[in-house]
């Protein structure tokens, strides 16, 4: 092919600056959508077991619709469609700032809620009403038998399911690329657009990825073990 | 947003067809099937692979699998974009690209899935196949893959609204599936992408959310069906982004 | 018929079977019992190589077992194995459990199989069964049709581990009656049971297991009446309480 391989002009000087940048961006965007994910699952988990039906019925609606819509469009409609639907003043505000990385910070955060919501929901599920049963014949009240003995085991269950979508939506940071956000892969195909190293200039982003899902498995294992012991 | 139907629903609906290539909601669906037909017999291979008798094989396919879930689908459409029409030795049209893309893709996530319900089998199963004198191959022919993949279609229809959902990633390599069609009707309107989207997701919301529903009422007929089969041994729908 | 020479099996620290020397002669039904943990079922799975072994050599019609070169699909036609959990083929009716061996191995044509089928669920008693799917019987039931599917193959010994004991107690006489026909047949049986009357009545030796060792190999009116070893006495009396 004559085609030597150059990773020095990927991993130096200014494209090197690119793909830190790219990094740094990728990291922010998933930590602070995951944060914002995971408190909006936790409402809306709250609001579907408070009894009306009414918030039962639109918190599933609300699932299935992020559920079965692609993220890819939700991240447009974010992007193209929500600012019209918001009043003026937060339009200027988004504005003058960096509105691509709020909305589709935003999009993947609401999205990634409903998928937390419902492994919270299914390890809820999994714990039989006995061991309610058992809590409060032993004296505990309904918020203390909820906090000492089916919550923990909930969240232990629920725990597979949440590492594996924390991962995914970290892998979905790459979207942001459809409206502009530099993350790690924008600046990937920025640097190959420069160098023209594009094997190289991809094969250092895999890595990249590769890396840092091993990294959150890695955790999600040690998370699950954790949990385990203290079951003993 | 009616209106905006019926005065682009041919665009919506095919793209730039007939001056430029079936596009549109038509080519979300033919490059969807096209991609789960041939994705299937390659997850198979590659789940049989993962549950070798012979550890070579079983690492070489596990190095795959966790290679293709660690990296961001549209690293892989880049992958695709750049290496297929090297390694095919001509250029390649985007929908090909998208094609190929998911299928190398979805063969890992689907591998997973035959994998898990070959696991979730009793192992009596196995071995009484191979206590009548069954070889592997006949065994996992006759009496594992039938009942495994059986028990797995919930999971594999609900990784198919996944890979439907995937398709819309076209639009970043201007591929003109129906995402991008609807981007482009949005450039011509400029004024209404309310509408606009709304009518993309919509759409998109009615055809994941029915085939969705399709796979959780698979799931209770099996469970039905299999009255005397522990239910661990069906797998959940679990819905991927 | 059987020669087990020095047979030893190891899980890992653990050692299972010690330097287990056997022989069943043709035509002789043997019984097999012990505490649990015994290692009972371990060494009559090691006779078909459902597990492996160590050491040692465990010889079936001539043939070494667990030779690497010994084409075990092959020998595991003249071996008939009932398992404790049935194991029968749920997606397969009951006519198609019996005949698929008989079918793909022996290939004999489908008709002479089915009749062939027909005629060993009539012996068994659940003729009226055939097109019955697993999910259907009972446990009696099913355990019939996994004595007739492996007696389909015409295997020169059957191998029964613990075939009662997963069991209702009022479904464990009709597999019993199933197994006592058999013997009375003069077909060579090996059984690992905790039904000591069966063993009484219808046994030629029984072989008493503790810690992975024979601890005593004796006919049934010698056993039950005068055991030598202390082991086997105390496995008596608590049977007795």
């Amino acid at each position: 092919m004559g085609y030597t391989l150059d990773f020095g002009a990927v991993l130096t000087g200014e494209h090197l600056r690119w793909l830190l940048s790219g990094l740094r961006v990728t990291l922010e965007l998933t930590a602070s959508s995951w944060i914002l994910a995971f408190i909006v699952g936790i409402l809306l988990v709250l609001l579907r077991n408070s009894g009306s039906k009414l918030a039962e019925i639109g918190v599933a609606a609300y699932v299935e619709v992020h559920q079965n819509v692609p993220l890819l469009v939700q991240i447009l409609f974010w992007y193209f469609a929500m600012p019209e639907l918001l009043p003026e003043p937060a339009r200027i505000w988004l504005n003058e700032r960096n509105s691509e990385f709020i909305l589709v910070m935003l999009a993947l955060a609401f999205c990634f809620a409903a998928y937390i919501s419902e492994a919270l929901r299914s390890g809820l599920r999994a714990i039989p009403r006995t061991q309610h049963e058992a809590g409060r014949a032993l004296g505990f009240g309904y918020l203390s038998t909820m906090r000492h003995i089916v919550i923990p085991q909930a969240f232990r269950a629920a725990m597979p399911p949440l590492v594996n979508y924390s991962l995914l939506f970290f892998k979905n940071t790459s979207l942001a690329m459809a409206i502009g956000v530099h993350e790690l892969t924008t600046q990937t195909r920025q640097i190959e657009n420069d160098t023209f190293r594009t094997f190289e200039a991809f094969a250092v982003a895999t890595a990249i990825y590769l890396a840092i899902s091993f990294l959150i498995m890695a955790a999600g294992a040690w998370l699950e073990r954790r949990f385990t012991q203290e079951k003993r | 947003m009616v209106d905006i139907l019926r005065e682009y629903w041919l665009l919506f609906l095919v793209g730039q067809y007939p001056n430029g290539p079936l596009g549109g909601l038509t080519a979300t669906i033919l490059v969807a099937v096209a991609g789960l037909l041939l994705s299937l017999p390659c997850a198979l291979i590659l789940a049989l692979a993962r549950v070798s008798p012979y550890r070579p094989v079983r690492i070489a396919a596990a190095a795959i699998v966790h290679t293709v879930r660690g990296m961001p689908f549209l690293m892989m459409i880049f992958w695709c974009y750049f290496a297929l029409p090297l390694l095919v030795g001509r250029p390649l049209d985007g929908f090909v690209t998208l094609v190929g893309a998911l299928v190398l893709y979805e063969s890992a996530y689907l591998a997973e899935v035959i994998r898990a319900g070959i696991e979730a089998l009793p192992p009596g199963q196995y071995e009484a196949g191979r206590a009548l004198g069954l070889d592997y191959c006949r065994t996992m022919t006759r009496v594992v893959l039938p009942q495994a993949l059986f028990n797995s279609m919930p999971s594999l229809l609900s990784q198919f609204v996944s890979l439907i959902k995937e398709t819309s990633l076209g639009y970043v390599i201007s591929v003109n599936e129906f995402t991008f069609a609807a981007a482009q009707v949005n450039n011509q309107l400029l004024t209404k992408p309310v509408q606009v989207f709304s009518i993309l997701a919509l759409t998109f919301f009615i055809l994941c959310f029915s085939l969705t529903q399709t796979a959780r009422a698979l799931e209770r007929a099996i469970l039905r069906k299999r009255a005397g089969t522990p239910e661990s041994q069906i797998l959940s729908t679990e819905a991927d982004a | 018929m059987i020669f087990i020479e020095n047979v030893d099996k190891y899980y890992g620290p653990y050692r299972v079977l010690a330097r287990i020397n056997a022989h069943v002669a043709r035509g002789e039904v043997v019984v097999v019992c012990g505490p649990s943990g015994s290692g009972k079922t371990t060494l009559i799975r090691t006779i078909n190589k459902l597990e492996p072994i160590r050491s040692g050599r465990v010889v079936v019609n001539g043939h070494d077992i667990h030779a690497p070169k010994a084409d075990i699909n092959r020998l595991r036609r003249e071996i008939g194995f009932v398992f404790q959990q049935f194991n029968l083929f749920p997606h397969m009716t009951v006519l198609n459990n019996i005949t698929l061996a008989p079918r793909e191995l022996r290939k004999i044509p489908r008709e002479q199989a089915e009749d062939e089928a027909r005629a060993l669920l009539k012996r068994v008693g659940l003729a009226d069964k055939a097109d019955a799917y697993p999910a259907q019987l009972s446990g009696g039931q099913s355990q019939r049709v996994a004595i007739a599917r492996a007696l389909a193959m015409s295997p020169q010994v059957i191998l029964f581990d613990e075939p009662t004991s997963a069991l209702d107690p009022e479904m464990v006489g009709e597999v019993l009656a199933v197994m006592r026909d058999l013997a009375g047949s003069g077909i060579t049986m090996v059984c690992v049971t905790h039904e000591m009357g069966f063993a009484r009545e219808v046994a030629d030796r029984v072989w008493f297991m503790d810690g992975g060792v024979i601890l005593e190999n004796a006919p049934p009116e010698q056993f039950f009446t005068t055991p030598e070893h202390p082991r086997a006495q105390r496995f008596l009396s608590e049977l007795r309480r």
